[in-house]
């Protein structure tokens, strides 16, 4: 491809692909024309809405009137704001356990399918631990709602044979979070079982061969040959699992409404109130914005700390 | 790779010596309870809501609950779906519809734009690349507000376009098809240069064909995606005729209230009856479509 710039011709002509410059031309005009479409979608329902959301920050937004000047009120308002405080101690202890939760069971799955077992034995519990990561959130949810009411529900039912009193799953402030967090590990800790079996398959028998010669038991095939190697596979799972969870809203929403109170109020549920509840868009933007860098943080955290602990071949 | 051991080394004694292990068993059987076990607890809500789903809606609430059916109360079902109240066709429709468009629409714009950023030359290539991957950082909830007020300037609110436009393309497919792209073999594309193909032939008739497992994995979750879509449905429509079934969904279970567990539990049945039949026949591609869409992003 080196030989291809030869044909571009020099000064401001370069920047504007036109067919007659020759093969390099046309190959970019033709990669324009391909990226086109998707370009489009990615500066007008990405790009943009960021910028707009940047300068709403500093508007007074109903939908309604005219946007106004808020200067820093919005910004102002978000360090004097106690609910903000209650739906991010929510959100933290719903992504710490949710995170924590789907992790460990998904890798602990993936390495109890991964090993021998007659096939019909592997299909049926991989589709039983797969098949709710398909299924609709919102109405699985509604079917959780009733798995988990208070007095004629199946869960305290199963809990009352076993001689445990009925528990308010949904309506009391110490349970309800749980509940979510329990629903969003039922429903997501297939789709991590999956990633970490890809993981584990991808691991070189050899490994295990050599780690066998050498004498070490399976506990120590799994700790210094299994762990290390699926380090990049558990880096991803769990840095995708996080923004996911930072970002639960259908869940909440319908087991709890983010209640009782605010005791379930997740963040995305409260930007959803102030925005499109109580139509105060620039407020809605700031605390958005918040999320956005909570998120980006985490994420470059993730990446700095990941030098310490993932092993690329 | 096995082939790389020496074949003297057998082992056989080896494993033999780990068999004799307490503690071995000790690990097998807590491995195989929490397997069984947990592979219960995911199934049980599904069979729980297909066996009350079933009853007879008088007995909806009886305890014990049954994770079998044990009445076959087809009623509820077509009681459901003939209520003139609840048009669950309608809602079938809809949802059906805005997935195969915002499908077909992702599988087109990423292929081509995973084309040009994997196979072609141009100026500002790496950067636009860059966009689109500094794109995957943003989360949906930040883009939320500005983009209704786009849609709603674009006087879309209460439209399906609302929920397919935005969803034309996504920074995720195009990055993965680029992958992909960039992983097939450059003879093939030279041959099609010295045969004279144009570029929309070279990626319509010769790579396209090639990328089959991460068109289809996208496919498949751009799908899943759209079919399940909660907070769209619920910022766009207001016409109960336009929903789509999560949203309807979680309606119905407040307009019919708590008397009628059967018929909401038959009502989502039908609602995730498409994906089940479809995950029984296609298991293996969508599994491995996860684990594709999940490495490589």
């Amino acid at each position: 491809m080196a030989t291809a710039d030869l044909s571009v011709p020099k000064g401001w002509r370069r920047y504007i692909p036109i067919a007659d410059w020759g093969i390099a031309g046309r190959e970019a005009l033709a990669g324009y024309l391909f990226m086109a479409p998707a370009l489009a979608g990615l500066i007008g329902f990405t790009a943009l809405p960021i910028i707009a959301s940047l300068v709403l920050i500093f508007l007074n937004y109903d939908l309604l009137t005219p946007p106004t000047w808020a200067s820093g009120s919005n910004i102002g308002r978000l360090f004097g704001d106690p609910r903000l405080l209650i739906v991010y101690r929510n959100t933290v202890q719903l992504v710490a356990g949710a995170t924590f939760l789907n992790n460990v069971l998904g890798l602990l799955l993936a390495v109890g399918l991964n090993r021998s077992m007659p096939w019909i034995l592997r299909y049926l519990l991989r589709t039983s631990i797969f098949f709710p990561v398909l299924t609709t959130t919102a109405s699985l949810a509604v079917v959780w709602r009733f798995l988990l009411t208070q007095d004629r529900g199946v869960v305290n039912f199963l809990l009352g044979q076993i001689g445990i009193d009925p528990v308010p799953w949904l309506s009391s402030s110490r349970w309800a979070l749980l509940s979510a967090t329990i629903y969003d590990v039922w429903k997501s800790c297939g789709f991590l079982m999956v990633i970490y079996l890809a993981g584990l398959q991808g691991i070189p028998t050899v490994y295990y061969e050599a780690a066998r010669i050498d004498g070490a038991g399976r506990l120590q095939q799994f700790r210094n040959v299994t762990l290390p190697l699926i380090s990049p596979t558990a880096f991803f799972a769990i840095v995708i699992s996080l923004i996911g969870a930072f970002q639960i809203f259908d869940n909440v929403w319908v087991l709890t409404s983010g209640g009782p109170g605010d005791a379930s109020r997740t963040i995305t549920m409260y930007i959803y109130e102030k925005a499109f509840r109580g139509f105060e868009m620039g407020y809605a933007s700031a605390v958005s914005f918040t999320l956005f860098t909570v998120l980006i943080t985490l994420t470059l955290l993730q990446f700095w700390v990941a030098r310490r602990w993932v092993h690329y071949e | 790779m096995a082939a790389t051991l020496s074949n003297n080394e057998k082992p056989a004694p080896v494993r033999q010596r780990e068999g004799h292990s307490p503690w071995h068993y000790l690990r097998e059987s807590v491995l195989w309870v929490l397997l069984v076990g947990i592979a219960l607890i995911e199934i049980a809500p599904l069979t729980w809501m297909f066996s009350t789903s079933l009853r007879d809606p008088k007995n909806s609430f009886d305890l014990p609950p049954d994770f079998w059916p044990t009445a076959f109360h087809w009623q509820n079902y077509l009681t459901v779906i003939t209520s003139p109240d609840i048009q669950f066709l309608l809602f079938f429709w809809n949802s059906l519809k805005i997935a195969l468009i915002v499908t077909a629409a992702q599988l087109l714009t990423c292929s081509m734009a995973g084309f040009a950023f994997g196979r072609l030359q141009f100026r500002g290539r790496d950067f636009l690349f860059g966009l689109f991957l500094a794109s995957l950082m943003v989360p949906a909830t930040v883009t939320l507000i500005p983009s209704f007020i786009l849609i709603k300037e674009m006087e879309l609110i209460n439209t399906h376009w609302a929920l397919i436009l935005p969803s034309i393309t996504s920074a995720f497919g195009v990055f993965l098809l680029r992958q992909h792209f960039k992983s097939l073999p450059e003879e093939l594309i030279n041959a099609a240069k010295i045969d004279g193909a144009t570029y929309f032939r070279t990626y319509w008739q010769i790579l396209l064909p090639l990328t089959g497992p991460a068109l289809s994995a996208l496919g498949i979750f751009t799908f899943l995606g759209s079919w399940n879509n909660f907070v769209g449905p619920l910022l766009f429509l207001r016409d109960w005729d336009l929903y789509t079934f999560p949203i309807a969904i979680a309606t119905l279970r407040g307009y019919m209230g708590s008397g009628n567990q059967s018929e909401v539990l038959a009502g989502i049945m039908i609602s995730i009856f498409p994906i089940l039949v479809f995950f029984l026949f296609a298991q293996r591609w969508i599994v491995q479509g996860a684990s594709i869409t999940g490495m490589k992003g």
